[in-house]
């Protein structure tokens, strides 16, 4: 009755609640990390992971568990701190600092929870497990105020003139079984496979203010775009473990690139469309106008959807050490070339250690540095953006109730990055509504400069009859 | 009843004989025949193969598994054997663990030194043998102490361990302290010369410096305008936006250094500043791509970062490097090839020069030497050899005036660049400020007026020198040297005289002289090989060093000449500098005094001597970065290594009076800058008072004055700041600090800055109305440091600090780096210190800072001022920075 009430609890914390980066609007966050440990370790975990959900790093790594039948819930939650800003100058016409248009604070989250059973004959084990994860997450929100240039006169703030918003939902999910064999301690393989599938939906609006409808001659045109996708496919993964010696273990992971069938949908200004196609509008001389509309429908399906292939190897190291230490190092080779042309293939590297600085006390202290890559469309020309960051982890945890273990991690990152303005000025460029500027689009040459930061906590309760 | 007393008899006597087990040497096995569980015996063996070697029995009791109970039923069944270390290298490590971290976390000019004390740490020489130069080349170790351990050499005398050291005459508690780490005494105490193989990975995304981003982000249009007529608003117009310099990118270093004892040695470093490509991002992927599953399209990648090598070989008298050799002689003012400066280098306790031939795995590139060195030392003679064969980058300038900075023109100054472009990075770019063209807000279009006409070039020019120093010794402490080298170039280096020179230098048509100032003269002053006089291919630098100890007494100096048109064999006609210092020793008190003269044009690259300042301090590479023809000329001043030329009188001291109270470092140095005669004093003096060993209070008072001699100056400037700082030792090593500095500075009047800000718009013909007189503006800094060890693997250091400088600046040592401050802000960083295993360190560090840009520059002087007051400024914007930094040291 405990143990049954324990796993109700630990589901109803599940249900609450992580959000994510708008740069990735479009192409989705990839979760690094589900268990508590392996996240406060900076993510390093090919080998020496010991948690169930250590297995979607490395499948190899559920036939190193203990035999009998476990399972394990987590639950992440991120807070994603979205600065935008613009360049000032001094009056040596020298750049200074940037100024800040747009802040936005938002809170996510993510839970995963999977069950495992390992079986042991003589000198062999065999370990299955089922599992459900959210493996790309593509939430974000995002909201910005335009107002006129009337200044704060008599203590008042300008009109405004709109309100502008972005808001990503859904996630790609991943659901399926692992499976390992092992050979005492020493090797063990294993395998993953699941079904992907998700559903997300991007919209994208111009909410004008009374005032500016008022003040208008005119409508002004509806400004609302929602984009709906449906992923499907299968994921598979591979990997294997060896013991070189008691304090030395290698380990190596192997995904294959995955490319999804996406069906594609939509609303444009409420008007239902089945398929349409996301692009920038264009002046007459090539100028991007506004990055909001979508404009072409084409009856057929909308792009692709691509997550490259990994290759990580990694070793985990046991000194003596008057705390008992665990050194994991991973290295990962991102397969980015494969997905666009303009991508170079990138490395990630994850460093982590675990003392106990007592029996049941863990400190766990990790370092972590990924690069992503997102495609810009500026006028006819598509260019590769490479994002890169590093994140700096640590976590702790503690048994209770014999059989229960509680971990729990905090990430931080800092990135920044630039970008084109999300909502065009030019969009609002009707006089009446000015007293003296004419608002034109940014492009390139004086981009925004975005400013954000990640916290994530993840927390996972293990249990292990 | 006799069969029962023969069972109890049996049972003594085979309790009495029966072998105890050893819980620091049985095997799985035998633990498992202990009456505990198997768990139980698994827990114990993993205790002491995981964590440690049981010192004694009740060690038992860390161990979660073992209750009291237990322990008490083994009691009578085991037995702890002392355990030692049986690998020589690890035994070491684990005695001087502490040393060697502080070693690593040494950079600047110190770091390839480092590297050289941390071999000495691991096999430590025999004191008996050592020669003078080297006993001296240690750590803390000054001439008198040196010559004391000689002297005992010379007349027979064995020094048999640590507590005879300490006995030498003469010798400082000091120097013996710092000696006894590095040296051994007998041949039974020899370490092995075994393998010994070092790997060092350092990680560090720490932001531009502030004025080498202020640099970058200087706008090409307004400077090559002219005039303040149009606002620059969109990035690309600087260097930092056409780069995309504000993208992510981290510093790395990776080193790999084997040596065989201290005879063989090689090693290699790979650096890539911010900014640069690294080696994880492109050779890695080569050595991958052989065990890929997939193909990677990009294996091709050139590699433009900086790699470092060398190989030597070193016995008792001969040293032999092949590769990059850092090569350092007297006092620095002929050789020492470092790019890294440091003011007020004496060459004694922390600024300590090791002389002669040494690999280099530092971070130096500008000022590496690349080709092969020999040394030879014995008693009475010391001799090196040197030959260098290396691209350098430089300043090169449009000297033929064909509109194209190409091979064909010549070269301006050596240049230690922020970051390094290749040329066609940098050609592209200057091309893209030349075809700059814009539109006003009347419609009228600009094109830029004036083209880049000067610009750094990586590996622009090829530089072969050969050099050597001869050094005789005839009596112990006592030498007499002599350094010289040629460097001969594959290009011109030629600068203008001073009424052309601010013309190439500045970009304007009339008003150079508004920028160019008195103190540029340093500038023009450079050393060309085409003058008017003469055109030659080579630089050529000679001087004499010396050194006596007399008693308590070190006599020490260098007297350098550069050939330029003077008499080749002829002393005192050429650019001349000269150091000469007494440094005198007493147990607790010690006393230096040194003299310094250099002249302007002397002009020597690989010139590091003494000095207050480096050189093109205050120059218009300093000062005037935005007026430059091109501003990445201000990195001219911002890595500048050299020392400015100045002429002065330093005094330096440090007593203890008892063992309450100390005067650590204290000093006065009194000099003349040459370029413009500008008088300074500067003082700094600490009282460390005691009351108990647990607790220090130290009052620190520094006191600084530019142009002394001459009050009526504009220049004038006084800074007096004071410290108050209260450190408490805990237990366990912990330590806790306070700190409280509080500043005056005095400024010469700047009345745009207090009058109304409306006299300066550019259409007004108002004229300031405040008078004024000297300014005195106020600064503070508080700061409280915590140091946690958990135990003697894991430390936590952080540190909080809140300042408002006001146009001072303030400095925090940061654990492993020096962070300076202007303004106004707060920052807080910890640092964790994890020693994994015995021969793996990790340290992580994470900083945030927050803080202000200067105050003055907010004045948006082209607004309509407001009737009220304060509304004339933007307000102030903050700089958020977060940084973080790793190092991995792995030493087997």
């Amino acid at each position: 009755m405990k143990k049954f009430l324990i796993l109700i609890f630990t589901v109803t914390v599940g249900l609450n609640l992580l959000s994510y980066s708008l740069l990735e609007r479009e192409s989705g966050n990839f979760i690094e990390n589900n268990d508590a440990r392996s996240s406060a370790m900076g993510g390093a975990a090919v080998s020496g992971g010991n948690r169930l959900f250590d297995a979607f790093i490395n499948p190899a790594n559920l036939g190193m568990m203990k035999k009998g039948f476990g399972y394990q819930f987590s639950l992440g939650v991120m807070k994603n701190d979205d600065n935008r800003s613009l360049p000032m100058y001094n009056f040596f016409d020298g750049y200074i600092d940037d100024a800040t248009y747009a802040s936005n604070v938002n809170y996510f989250s993510e839970y995963s929870l999977g069950i495992h059973y390992k079986y042991s004959f003589e000198k062999f084990g065999l370990s299955a497990a089922a599992f459900y994860r959210p493996l790309v997450d593509f939430n974000s929100y995002y909201k910005e105020e335009v107002r006129n240039d009337e200044g704060s006169d008599y203590n008042q703030y300008p009109q405004i003139i709109a309100q502008n918003y972005i808001e990503g939902d859904g996630t790609i999910n991943s659901m399926g079984f692992v499976s390992s064999f092992n050979y005492k301690d020493l090797l063990s393989i294993g395998f993953e496979f699941s079904k992907l599938d998700g559903d997300t939906k991007l919209s994208k609006r111009v909410d004008w203010s009374d005032y500016a409808e008022e003040t208008v001659a005119g409508d002004l045109p509806d400004t609302s775009v929602v984009v709906k996708r449906d992923f499907d496919d299968f994921g598979l993964k591979i990997g294997g473990n060896i013991k070189i010696s008691p304090r030395f273990s290698l380990g190596f992971s192997y995904s294959p690139k995955v490319e999804f069938d996406v069906e594609t949908g939509g609303f444009v200004n409420g008007a239902k469309i089945d398929t349409l196609l996301y692009q920038y509008i264009y002046d007459e001389n090539d100028v991007v106008i506004d990055s909001l509309m979508y404009s072409d429908y084409f009856a057929q399906k909308y792009g692709e959807y691509k997550i490259p292939s990994r290759f990580r190897i990694g070793f985990s190291f046991q000194p003596r050490n008057i705390m008992r230490t665990f050194f994991n190092c991973d290295v990962e080779l991102v397969n980015w070339s494969a997905v666009n042309t303009l991508f170079d293939d990138e490395f990630n590297y994850y460093v982590g250690v675990e003392h106990k600085l007592s029996y049941n006390l863990p400190l766990r202290i990790g370092f972590r540095y990924n690069t992503d890559y997102h495609l810009i469309e500026d006028s006819e020309m598509v260019m590769a953006e490479k994002i890169s960051m590093p994140t700096f982890t640590a976590g702790t945890g503690f048994s209770f109730l014999k059989n229960f273990r509680f971990d729990i991690s905090a990430e931080y990152s800092h990135r920044k990055y630039e970008t084109l303005d999300l909502f065009m000025d030019g969009f609002y460029n009707y006089a009446e509504l000015w007293n003296s500027i004419t608002p034109e689009n940014r492009g390139w040459e004086n981009p925004d400069e975005v400013s954000e930061s990640f916290i994530k906590v993840v927390s996972s309760v293990s249990f292990k009859w | 009843m006799k069969k029962i007393f023969f069972l109890i008899f049996l049972g003594v006597f085979i309790g009495l004989f029966a072998e105890l087990i050893d819980l620091n040497k049985a095997s799985l096995d035998e633990l498992k025949k202990l009456p505990i569980t198997e768990q139980q015996a698994k827990d114990i063996y993993d205790f002491r193969y995981y964590q440690q070697y049981f010192t004694s029995f009740y060690d038992l009791r860390k161990i979660p598994s073992i209750d009291q109970k237990t322990l008490l039923k083994l009691k009578p069944l085991v037995m702890v054997s002392h355990y030692i270390e049986q690998d020589k290298a690890a035994q070491r490590r684990e005695q001087i663990y502490y040393l060697i971290e502080r070693l690593g976390s040494n950079e600047g000019f110190q770091e390839g030194v480092s590297d050289v004390w941390e071999n000495y740490l691991m096999t430590p020489r025999d004191i008996n043998k050592l020669t003078f130069s080297e006993v001296l080349n240690m750590p803390n170790v000054s001439p008198i102490d040196a010559a004391a351990i000689l002297k005992r050499q010379a007349k027979g005398d064995t020094i048999a361990n640590y507590r005879d050291l300490r006995k030498t005459p003469g010798l400082s508690h000091y120097g013996a302290t710092n000696l006894k780490n590095y040296i051994y005494y007998s041949e039974s105490e020899q370490k092995s010369d075994k393998l010994f193989i070092d790997y060092q990975l350092k990680y560090n995304d720490n932001v531009y410096e502030e004025e080498a981003e202020e640099m970058y982000k200087e706008s090409m249009v307004s400077a090559m305008d002219g005039s303040n007529s149009i606002s620059p608003r969109q990035k690309n117009q600087s260097f930092w936006g056409y780069f995309q310099m504000d993208k992510y990118s981290p510093a790395i270093s990776n080193k790999f250094r084997i040596r065989l004892g201290n005879k063989w040695q090689a090693g290699i470093l790979y650096n890539s500043r911010k900014g640069e490509p690294n080696i994880f991002q492109q050779n890695l992927k080569n050595i991958f791509s052989k065990f890929l599953p997939f193909s990677s399209n990009d294996l091709t990648d050139e590699i433009s970062i900086d790699n470092k090598m060398f190989a030597g070989y070193h016995n008792k008298n001969i040293k032999v490097i092949l590769g990059n050799y850092r090569a350092t002689f007297g006092e620095g003012l002929v050789m020492e090839n470092t790019d890294f400066y440091s003011s007020r280098k004496t060459g004694f306790g922390f600024s300590k020069r090791i002389t002669g031939i040494i690999g280099d795995l530092s971070r130096t590139q500008e000022y590496a030497l690349r080709g092969s060195a020999i040394e030879w030392n014995s008693p009475h003679l010391n001799a090196a050899f040197f030959y260098s064969n290396d691209k350098k980058d430089a300043v090169v300038f449009d000297s033929n005036n064909n509109g194209i900075i190409d091979e064909e023109d010549n070269l301006f100054s050596y240049i230690t660049a922020t970051r390094r472009f290749t040329d066609e990075e940098i050609e592209n770019a200057e091309q893209f400020f030349n075809n700059y063209s814009w539109t006003d807000d009347t419609g009228v279009s600009h094109t830029n007026e004036f083209a880049i006409n000067i610009a750094p070039r990586s590996d622009a020019f090829q530089e072969e020198i050969r050099g050597g120093h001869l050094e005789i010794s005839p009596i112990i402490g006592t030498h007499f040297g002599f350094t010289g080298y040629e460097a001969v170039y594959d290009r011109y280096f030629q600068v203008y005289s001073p009424d052309s020179l601010k013309y190439l230098l500045i970009r304007t048509n009339d008003d150079a002289d508004k920028k160019y100032k008195i103190m540029d003269s340093e500038i023009a002053a450079l050393y060309s090989t085409k003058t008017e006089n003469y055109e030659r291919n080579y630089r050529r630098v000679i001087g004499f060093d010396w050194r006596t100890v007399l008693n308590n007494t070190s006599v020490q100096g260098e007297y350098a000449e550069l050939s330029v048109d003077g008499s080749e064999f002829k002393l005192g006609d050429d650019p001349k500098a000269m150091i000469i210092s007494a440094y005198t020793q007493f147990s607790d008190l010690y006393l230096l005094s040194l003299y310094r003269d250099y002249d302007l044009d002397f002009d020597n690259p690989y010139a590091r001597g003494f000095s207050e300042h480096e050189k093109f301090d205050d120059t218009v590479f300093d000062k005037y970065a935005y007026t430059l023809n091109n501003p990445l000329l201000a990195d001219l001043y911002i890595n500048s290594a050299q020392a400015q030329a100045e002429r002065g009188v330093y005094f330096e001291t440090r007593y203890r009076m008892n063992r309450y109270l100390t005067l650590s470092r204290a000093y006065l140095d009194l000099w003349e800058r040459k370029a413009d005669a500008r008088k300074s004093l500067r003082f700094q003096g600490e009282m460390d008072f005691r009351p108990i060993y647990q607790l220090s209070l130290r009052l620190k008072y520094k006191h600084q004055i530019n142009r002394y001699d001459d009050d009526a100056d504009k220049g004038v400037s006084k800074t007096d700041e004071t410290t108050a700082r209260i450190i408490a030792y805990l237990s366990n090593y912990d330590k806790i600090s306070l700190e409280y500095r509080y500043n005056k500075v005095w400024f010469p009047p700047y009345p745009y800055l207090s009058n109304d800000a409306e006299a300066h718009t550019p259409d007004s013909n108002e004229n300031d109305t405040i008078a004024e007189g000297t300014s005195l503006i106020h600064g503070d800094y508080i700061n409280v440091d915590y140091v946690h060890n958990f135990n003697k693997n894991l430390k936590v250091a952080g540190s909080f600090i809140f300042w408002d400088g006001h146009g001072i600046s303030h400095w925090d040592w940061e654990d492993m780096e020096i962070d300076f401050m202007g303004e106004k802000g707060m920052k807080f960083w910890f640092s964790i210190h994890d020693r994994i295993s015995n021969n793996l360190y990790l340290t992580l560090k994470y900083k945030i800072k927050h803080y202000r840009t200067k105050e003055e520059e907010w004045r948006a002087w082209w607004n309509e001022p407001s009737e009220d007051v304060g509304e004339n400024y933007f307000a102030r914007v903050e700089r958020k920075e977060h940084s973080i930094r790793l190092q991995l040291d792995w030493k087997f």
